[in-house]
């Protein structure tokens, strides 16, 4: 009997184990089908080139789903910072790189206060909240850029940050990435985001406040979407309205698939950050085993969908288990 | 063995002509007026036949709006509807391009809402642990990536021979016929809702689930149904989708959840289940089509109408919140 | 002695919407001792925890703490002040360690990070102290309820209090494991800790605590030296009357069988469940919590799947898949949990009523409801339990505790071909005034011949109400007593493991 639980333990509570068995086999099949081009420095800094965003973004939607919550108006909060600074530099009112990204952040975080405060005080469910917010940062977005873009000449010196060869985008990654490996292992507000998700009544009880953490993750979710907003002007060298529409789903992905639980507590920045590189991986290789580019979105939502399910079973399993280790 | 004291309880109901002024849709119904005055003030062609005339681009959306409407009741809801609206306009579209008739195309769109509401129905009632929240946004994606794959790397398709849909985009008199079926399914939808006790197995299921089981209502089943109808209210959906647009691509139905979600709750239907009717939804969904008309006549930036309507959704979901925390207060102030 | 006094309460006054929870309530609780608190379910006791420990603000009253007043604004000033509650079902952080679960609040801290290792240790450290069998980085989810408890005294120590309150804490735990909580509570009282002991269960009362206080009906009734107290005033100090006038049974001529079921089974929840129920009989089904008593008659009821398992209902055999077949076959059930299983709170009582046959009133192939049928059936209904309500149409949850399950069984009785009743803890959380009309109810019905099942935890309700007693444990029938042969100490033996148990105390 002892046995049978420590088999279930190794296997569900190390997430991160059998998420790095995957991935290592994932690569190899990768590298064996690609005759062994894959695995290249070139590659591997395009894989995190071109799914910096959907990285960074991962961090801050951890947080919110480890409050049991959801925000899918990072996008859109993305565009609408992005946005404001492609115009910034079109107008030639601002061009300072630094600044520019201090605005993006921002407005992010103003945004992403938003969200949390009607989440938290308004007492709104989180995915219409965020839905509503998905609608108004976008279309301010598409209002304040007149239909107009802001195109490679005029954020060209902006762009050098996060050009090809720069190590712009993988400095700010791998800053993200610690601090918060740092803050949600070894801090109280930490802690605070997990104790809410898994029990937001005991959470009052023991004197955390519930709300003005609740605000607190929406805010770093928008940070983190500002900084993204100006991250993805800088590496795609252009602003427009509708960019990255619809790449929410590829973030919450991520998280899923490392091991976030949608109904709160459960999750990691390790899980995340490989969850997002297994998305990114299998985005990769895709055209390697002979599929076109429209597969992917078809590929990914089978993926989440499977992974949520299995997710379920797993659980049933191990009640079921429980349930037959009770004498009667 | 009637009650021992002898207590009577009142058993007539009453209503009141001032409560239904006060209500919800009393009010939704002067915002109404005002859209409609609005629209007169600011454009000049903005008239009751240019009103019908450019309805049908807005009112397929009103078909999902009813069976959405039904999903907010039972405390669930469904992300994945402009997915299948994708979907199932882009099949359509390749069966009327096939040589299919009309009625082979409308057997495909809503045959393909039909079966996408089925694998979200059968998910969510096989696999009773999982919010619909999270299998519809995982369904959504592959709804939208199977159109994507079949529509292959031009994204878009056109109906080669438009006159196949075009008896769906006639006018009757000064009325678009899709304005007709959108007036049936809302005598459907608003009689089921109000005057069956289907309608009230919504409700029971939507205010305390637990407790509806315990009464024997078939909870499970009641939500398979919701689903099933509102992937069919897609597929209708995206017929006369087809019969304005004459094609489709992978934008297609983009934000649509979120326009009937807002229409229902602008309309009253609260998220969290249980609460609302269908009347003030449809005034709200009329509401909103006609505010979109206005502002089309007026070539105003298309865009903006999204953070009207986001506006709108927050504000309808704060709305009730803002008066119990102002309630509390004064409450409060009595007390002390 | 009596002068030292750590914690003092006076004239304690909550009130909740409609209902007096506490009326000018006093307590007192000496350094150093421990103190039950009894009453009845309803009678208060959860409600003056949450005064306690600042989840509740009282409307009057005062509150001295070591002679010193004090206000609490919220739970977080009780823990600051030394006082510390541990409930029944223990509110925790299932993802997180345990160690987790104690810290949450107070963890160490050094430059800003947490001292996992430190915290661990010092875990490690409480739980060997309360002779825990389990480790402080195991996950919180994975423990059994009698190992949370623990965890929640370990963090109660943590916080370093002076006052710990043990909310029915032996309410859910198996005999042995009660023991081993015995144990602990005379270690903290030894090393200083004061100690308010809420139960209702006698047994738990003789064992750990110096004094005992009463509370009824929101009432304070009186305090008392355990060694001086007998049972017999003890019970009329809670119930406020003698047991036997307080059960209106009816002698009835018992019937032919009208309901059976056997070999009833669900892995991990109970295994090979026979019971029988003829017309006119009361048949009592007690236990402790835990016993599977809920889920073998849900089960029956189809609420939940069985693995296997015959109902019988008139002799003939019926098939049950879910909650409408087993109505369809006459068997109705009165949930135990009036307000999450019972009603729609938010619903007119009328609704709630006529729920369960709104089909059978319908009109036409739509179904369209017919509301004056049901308007006219829900009122009779409602008139006929008595409630106290003025309109057919107010929210249920305008009522009290007693005339909402007045409700519940206007509901039940609604349906007319009604065979047998299963009533899961009836009187829960009901005052006394309703707690009887309840029964006179159940009375009335045995009279006409119906077949009624109660599952109730309150022994005097149980040799009070029941023609037939059986017992469950661990998920089986352990015995089956007639009302002439069934005291409640054999009842309380039955229910317990027996065998099995002493075993495992051997082995310790």
């Amino acid at each position: 009997m002892q046995q049978k639980k420590s088999f279930w333990k190794r296997l569900t509570g190390s997430r991160e184990a059998s998420l790095v068995l995957i991935l290592v086999a994932l690569l190899i099949v990768v590298t064996i089908l690609s005759g062994g081009t894959f695995l290249t420095p070139s590659n591997i800094s395009q894989i995190f080139r071109n799914n910096a965003l959907t990285m960074l973004m991962a961090l801050g939607m951890l947080c919110v789903l480890l409050t049991a919550g959801i925000d899918i108006s990072i996008t859109s909060i993305l565009a609408f910072s992005g946005m404001t600074i492609g115009l910034l530099q079109k107008y030639d009112i601002l061009h300072n790189t630094f600044l520019l990204f201090l605005i993006a952040a921002l407005i992010g975080t103003g945004c992403g206060l938003l969200n949390g405060l009607i989440i938290s005080k308004g007492k709104v469910a989180p995915i219409i909240c965020t839905m509503g917010g998905m609608y108004i940062w976008r279309g301010l977005a598409y209002v304040i850029s007149n239909n107009n873009w802001a195109s490679g000449a005029d954020v060209s010196g902006f762009s050098d940050f996060g050009k090809d060869g720069s190590v712009g985008p993988y400095i700010i990654l791998a800053i993200a990435y610690v601090v918060f490996f740092i803050v949600m292992k070894w801090t109280t507000f930490g802690r605070r985001i997990y104790a809410v998700g898994s029990n937001a009544e005991a959470a009052e009880v023991s004197g955390i406040n519930v709300d003005k953490v609740i605000s607190l993750v929406y805010m770093i979710m928008g940070l983190l979407a500002g900084l993204s907003g100006a991250l993805s002007v800088s590496i795609y060298a252009s602003a427009q309205p509708n960019m990255q529409y619809g790449k929410e789903m590829d973030v919450i992905a991520a998280c899923v698939i490392g091991g976030v639980s949608m109904n709160g507590g459960r999750g990691s920045v390790v899980g995340t950050f490989l969850g997002a590189l297994f998305y990114a991986i299998v985005a990769k290789a895709l055209p390697l085993v002979g599929l076109e580019s429209i597969w992917q979105n078809l590929i990914k939502g089978i993926i989440v969908l499977a992974v949520v399910l299995l997710n379920v079973l797993t659980q049933r399993a191990m009640d079921r288990a429980n349930l037959e280790r009770r004498e009667l | 063995m009637a009650g021992k004291s002898g207590r009577e309880i009142n058993a007539v109901p009453q209503n009141s002509v001032k409560q239904k002024i006060l209500s919800w849709e009393g009010g939704l119904v002067i915002i109404f007026v005002a859209v409609l005055i609005l629209g007169a003030v600011i454009s000049p062609t903005y008239n009751f036949f240019s009103v019908f005339r450019e309805m049908p681009k807005y009112l397929c959306e009103i078909f999902m709006m009813f069976a959405m409407g039904y999903i907010l009741i039972i405390a669930e809801i469904d992300i994945s509807v402009g997915a299948i609206v994708c979907l199932a306009a882009t099949l359509g579209c390749f069966a009327g391009n096939a040589g299919a008739p009309l009625a082979g195309v409308i057997a495909v769109c809503i045959g393909v809402g039909f079966l996408a509401g089925c694998l979200n129905g059968v998910i969510l009632t096989h696999f009773t642990e999982l919010p619909s929240m999270i299998v519809t946004l995982g369904t959504q994606i592959i709804f939208r990536g199977i159109a994507e794959v079949s529509l292959g790397s031009g994204g878009s398709v056109s109906m080669s021979n438009s006159k196949i849909i075009m008896p769906l985009a006639t006018m009757v008199g000064p009325f678009p016929l899709v304005f007709f079926f959108v007036a049936i399914a809302a005598v459907i939808f608003i009689f089921s809702l109000s005057r069956t006790t289907f309608g009230r197995k919504l409700y029971a299921v939507g205010s305390n689930h637990t407790a509806a089981h315990y009464a024997g209502i078939p909870v499970q089943k009641i939500r398979m149904i919701c689903f099933v109808l509102i992937g069919t209210m897609a597929g209708v959906c995206a017929l006369f989708y087809l019969s304005t647009t004459f094609g489709a691509n992978t934008t297609t139905g983009q934000g649509y959840e979120m326009d009937v979600i807002a229409m229902c709750v602008f309309g009253g239907i609260a998220t969290t289940g249980g609460k609302g009717n269908l009347i003030g939804a449809t005034i709200a969904g009329f509401t909103i089509v006609c505010l979109r008309i206005a502002l089309g006549q007026r070539n105003i930036n298309t865009q903006l109408i999204l953070v009207i309507i986001g506006l709108l959704l927050i504000i309808s979901v704060l709305i009730p919140r803002i008066s119990e925390v102002l309630g509390n207060r004064k409450r409060r102030a009595v007390q002390g | 002695m009596s002068d030292d006094l750590i914690l003092e309460l006076k004239g304690i006054t909550k009130i909740f919407p409609g209902v007096k929870a506490l009326d000018q309530v006093q307590f007192q609780l000496r350094r150093g001792e421990v103190h039950a608190l009894m009453g009845e379910n309803g009678a208060g006791k959860s409600t003056f925890i949450k005064v306690i420990t600042g989840v509740h603000r009282a409307e009057e009253g005062h509150m001295y703490l070591n002679g010193q007043e004090v206000h609490f604004k919220g739970p977080k000033d009780a823990l600051e002040a030394g006082i510390a509650a541990v409930y029944q079902h223990p509110t925790t952080y299932p993802e997180l360690t345990v160690t987790e679960n104690i810290f949450m609040g107070h963890e160490f801290k050094k430059n800003g990070l947490i001292q996992w290792r430190a915290m661990n240790q010092e875990a490690k450290k409480l739980l060997d102290r309360l002779d825990a069998d389990f480790k402080p980085t195991e996950e919180m989810g994975a423990l059994s309820v009698a190992q949370q408890q623990m965890v929640e005294i370990a963090k109660a120590l943590s916080t370093n209090a002076k006052i710990i309150i043990l909310d029915e804490p032996t309410a859910a735990l198996a005999a042995n494991e009660s023991q081993r909580l015995y144990r602990i509570v005379d270690q903290l009282r030894d090393e200083g800790v004061s100690i308010i002991f809420i139960s209702h269960r006698m047994e738990d009362m003789y064992r750990v605590a110096s004094r005992v206080t009463v509370f009824r009906d929101a009432h304070y009734i009186g305090t008392y030296d355990v060694d001086k107290i007998t049972t017999p005033d003890l019970i009329k100090a809670m119930v406020g009357r003698e047991i036997s006038d307080m059960y209106p049974k009816p002698d009835v001529e018992i019937g032919k069988e009208v309901f059976r079921f056997e070999g009833m089974t669900r892995t991990g929840y109970f295994k090979d469940v026979a019971m029988t129920v003829h017309a006119g009989e009361i048949v009592g089904v007690t236990g402790l919590v835990g016993a599977g008593r809920t889920e073998t008659l849900e089960a029956v009821c189809g609420i939940t799947k069985a693995d296997s398992g015959h109902v019988f209902v008139d002799g003939k055999e019926v098939h049950i898949k879910k909650p409408a077949d087993a109505m369809k076959a006459g068997i109705v059930l009165l949930p135990e949990n009036r307000q999450t299983q019972g009603l729609i709170l938010r619903w007119g009582l009328g609704d709630n009523v006529i729920l369960p046959i709104q089909d059978e009133l319908a009109k036409g192939p739509f179904k369209v409801k017919n509301e004056k049928k049901e308007r006219e059936l829900s009122k009779k209904y409602l008139e006929e339990v008595d409630t106290k309500a003025v309109t057919i149409f107010d929210p249920a949850s305008s009522l009290s505790g007693g005339n909402q399950q007045k409700v519940v069984v206007a509901k039940a009785l609604v349906q007319d071909n009604m065979k047998v009743l299963i009533m899961d803890e009836p009187t829960k959380g009901v005052d006394v005034g309703a707690k009887a009309e309840i029964y006179s109810i159940m009375g009335d019905l045995a009279k006409k011949g119906y077949g009624i099942l109660m599952i109730s935890s309150e022994m005097p309700e149980i040799l009070g109400m029941s023609d037939r007693i059986y017992t469950m444990c661990k998920g089986r029938v352990t015995g089956c007593l007639d009302r002439r042969d069934a005291t409640q100490e054999l009842l309380l033996e039955m229910s317990m493991e027996k065998g099995n148990n002493e075993k495992k105390e051997a082995a310790e």
